[in-house]
């Protein structure tokens, strides 16, 4: 069972001002209207943001990044924390492991990366608009992939530690102080504000679709409706850019046999498109629905993992304002 | 082949030996690697061009030898293009093998009818290798083989020395012919209508362009061909090869990783498949 641990904000601070030395430190942060995950220094600690719902890009970008030389060996970096990861986020990671950790063949860069990090998973207490985790089964707090959670409430950190990389880095933490309180129950308080957010989201989403039956209708749907949808949608590839689980690449070739990795998406013409010309995605509307197959049927069938969280990064990229959940309500209307 | 240690987006060496020439679009490249190097028949190899870039091909030599391997490549596209104008010497990477190649296992005791068109005589080239082999334990096997012209028919020699042993026979047709052509003339499957089959020991291979491959595969099953018994090397775009970047996407599988060879009954069902 995990202990809850409830330090001052001030403590935390300490805590977290001591542990700069030895990780890279990246936590939320809010510029302009945009959050952001930042390098943390000193003077940034004040700043961070917690308890908030995503921010603008997704977890994958700190193991996945857009272009790497992955022939040469990277060079050994200091551990990182990844600080106020929502549960959307942490649970994207399930099929990030699987895809390039479980397999018999590993990605050493995803592998190396997310090796050397902590995840520090936080509750989301607001929502945003196209929030929608728990049509997905998710809860807006950390439950899975998160080394350790961390929840602000009445001026403490409520943390608590879930596996061995997060336990040592409590040990840590709690140097800080001696007397650190300690309880065997997530405060009342918290749980109460837990509630009341996944009750807001389920609310603002009951229209919605569950996986299986968003699996269910993309299988079953007819073509009109990706016709439909697809005639606004412009190939950006923003959609899979901004998605925690997409994580299509294209190897580039570099002298001395070394290769870039860049990422890439199955929205873009071309993506499949093979000597002679033969293109099986065509035409611009069976990539558009490629990417919901993928997303509902490919990748959870393949990798016992869901494909979507329901961050809703996607809705608010698209410049063409294609709303993914939009077009699931009417397909099961 | 690959182990956890092994970086596995870093080709290992292997110098160019010979080249042959095929036909005007085809050449056979034989390569001598630096280290140890075996594979499967039907598993592919992710070739380098230093610098320029990166494609799959399956080697088309017999898998019983290891000291070299060949590769046939036809002209197709950039990297193709650049691979036709090597001379012996060349360095080139190689990453692999990777896939999941032709179940020989299963064709022990059957009869193999094998349809073949145009480059996608390669990886057939490796499988007849394995198969003369192992002949004692198969019934007979068919191999029909369709090309351009008489010009563009790949391994000329081989049809001869499959047509010399016990059990193995031959057929070759050409889209045009010329006048010193002697065979059928037609698309590959026309082929089909020659062949005796007893379809309750046979099994189907097919490896060529897509088209044939669809027609090929029909015509297969109007003969009566179970959909699991007709086995189909599948050609996708591909990047990785081993299952990591998503480009080789038929449907839920990954085509370098589940395929390239598949069952029809395996794919049917998923959506675009030629
Ligand atoms: C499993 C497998 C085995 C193959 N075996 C052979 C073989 O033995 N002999 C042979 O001649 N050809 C084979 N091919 C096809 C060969 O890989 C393509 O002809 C080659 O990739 C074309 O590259 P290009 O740069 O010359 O063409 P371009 O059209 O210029 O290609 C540009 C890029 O698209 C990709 N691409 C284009 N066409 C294909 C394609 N058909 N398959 C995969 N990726 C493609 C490549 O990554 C390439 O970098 C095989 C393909 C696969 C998937
Ligand atoms: S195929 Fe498309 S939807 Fe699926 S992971 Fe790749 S880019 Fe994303
Ligand atoms: S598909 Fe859209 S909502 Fe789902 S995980 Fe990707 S970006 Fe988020
Ligand atoms: S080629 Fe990369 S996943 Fe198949």
């Amino acid at each position: 069972m995990a202990s809850y641990y409830q330090l001052e904000k001030t403590a935390w601070d300490k805590a977290l001002t001591s542990l700069l030395g030895s990780f890279r430190v990246f936590a939320p942060i809010l510029k302009g209207k945009t959050l952001d995950y930042e390098l943390i220094k000193e003077e940034h600690i004040p700043q961070i943001v917690y308890n908030t719902p995503k921010p603008v890009v997704p977890l994958k970008t700190f193991f996945l990044p857009v272009k790497e030389n992955v022939v040469v060996e990277p060079e050994a970096e200091k551990p990182v924390i990844i600080l106020g990861v929502p549960a959307c986020d942490l649970s994207a990671i399930d099929l990030l492991d699987k895809f390039y950790m479980a397999e018999e063949y590993h990605d050493h860069y995803y592998e190396k990366r997310r090796k050397n990090s902590v995840l520090i998973g936080s509750d989301c207490h607001s929502t945003n608009k196209h929030c929608h985790c728990t049509s997905y089964g998710l809860n807006p707090y950390p439950e899975n992939n998160q080394d350790i959670s961390i929840s602000m409430l009445n001026g403490h950190a409520i943390i608590s530690a879930f596996s061995p990389k997060g336990e040592a880095l409590m040990v840590r933490i709690l140097d800080i102080e001696s007397d650190v309180p300690t309880f065997d129950e997530l405060p009342v308080g918290l749980s109460e504000i837990r509630l009341n957010v996944k009750r807001e989201l389920e609310k603002a989403n009951r229209l919605l679709p569950n996986y299986q039956e968003t699996t269910d209708a993309v299988i079953n749907s007819d073509r009109a409706i990706w016709e439909k949808y697809a005639k606004a949608c412009v190939s950006c590839g923003a959609c899979a850019t901004i998605c925690p689980t997409c994580t299509c690449f294209l190897l580039i070739d570099r002298p001395g046999f070394e290769k870039v990795r860049q990422l890439d998406a199955c929205q873009y013409p071309g993506f499949e498109r093979t000597a002679g010309g033969e293109d099986p995605l065509k035409e611009l509307e069976y990539r558009f629905k490629n990417r919901y197959m993928c997303k509902y049927l490919y990748r959870p069938e393949k990798f016992d993992a869901i494909a979507c969280t329901g961050c809703g990064r996607c809705i608010e990229a698209c410049i063409a304002k294609i709303n993914k959940n939009e077009l699931l309500v009417e397909l099961t209307k | 082949m690959g182990t956890k240690s092994e970086n596995i987006y870093k080709p290992f060496k292997v110098t160019l030996e010979k080249v042959i020439e095929e036909s005007p679009l085809i050449k056979t490249f034989v390569f001598v690697p630096e280290r140890e190097f075996s594979f499967k028949t039907g598993e592919f190899i992710e070739l380098t061009l230093d610098g320029i870039g990166e494609a799959p091909f399956t080697p088309s030599s017999s898998p019983l030898v290891t000291e070299r391997f060949d590769v046939t490549i036809m002209k197709a596209g950039y990297v193709t293009e650049k691979m036709h104008k090597l001379e012996p010497g060349a360095v080139l990477g190689v990453r692999g093998p990777y896939g999941r190649g032709y179940p020989i296992e299963e064709f022990v005791d059957k009869e193999i009818l094998i349809l073949s068109g145009g480059c996608g005589l390669a990886p057939i080239r490796s499988l007849l290798y394995m198969l003369i082999d192992m002949k004692d334990k198969l019934r007979k096997v068919t191999l029909c083989y369709g090309s351009k012209t008489p010009e563009d028919c790949i391994y000329k020699p081989l049809f001869s020395e499959l047509n010399k042993i016990e059990k193995f026979s031959t057929l070759r047709t050409v889209d045009f012919t010329d006048p010193y052509w002697e065979e059928h003339v037609g698309v590959a499957t026309v082929l089909l209508d020659h062949v005796e089959v007893d379809l309750p020991n046979a099994v189907a291979v097919v490896c060529g362009p897509p088209i044939m491959m669809k027609y090929g595969t029909f015509k297969l099953l109007e003969m009566g061909f179970p959909e699991n018994l007709i086995y189909l090397s599948m050609e996708k775009n591909m990047s990785c090869g081993l299952g990591k970047c998503g480009r080789c996407m038929l449907g839920g599988y990954f085509v370098c990783r589940d395929g390239p060879v598949f069952t029809y009954d395996e794919i049917k069902d998923q959506p675009h498949i030629w």
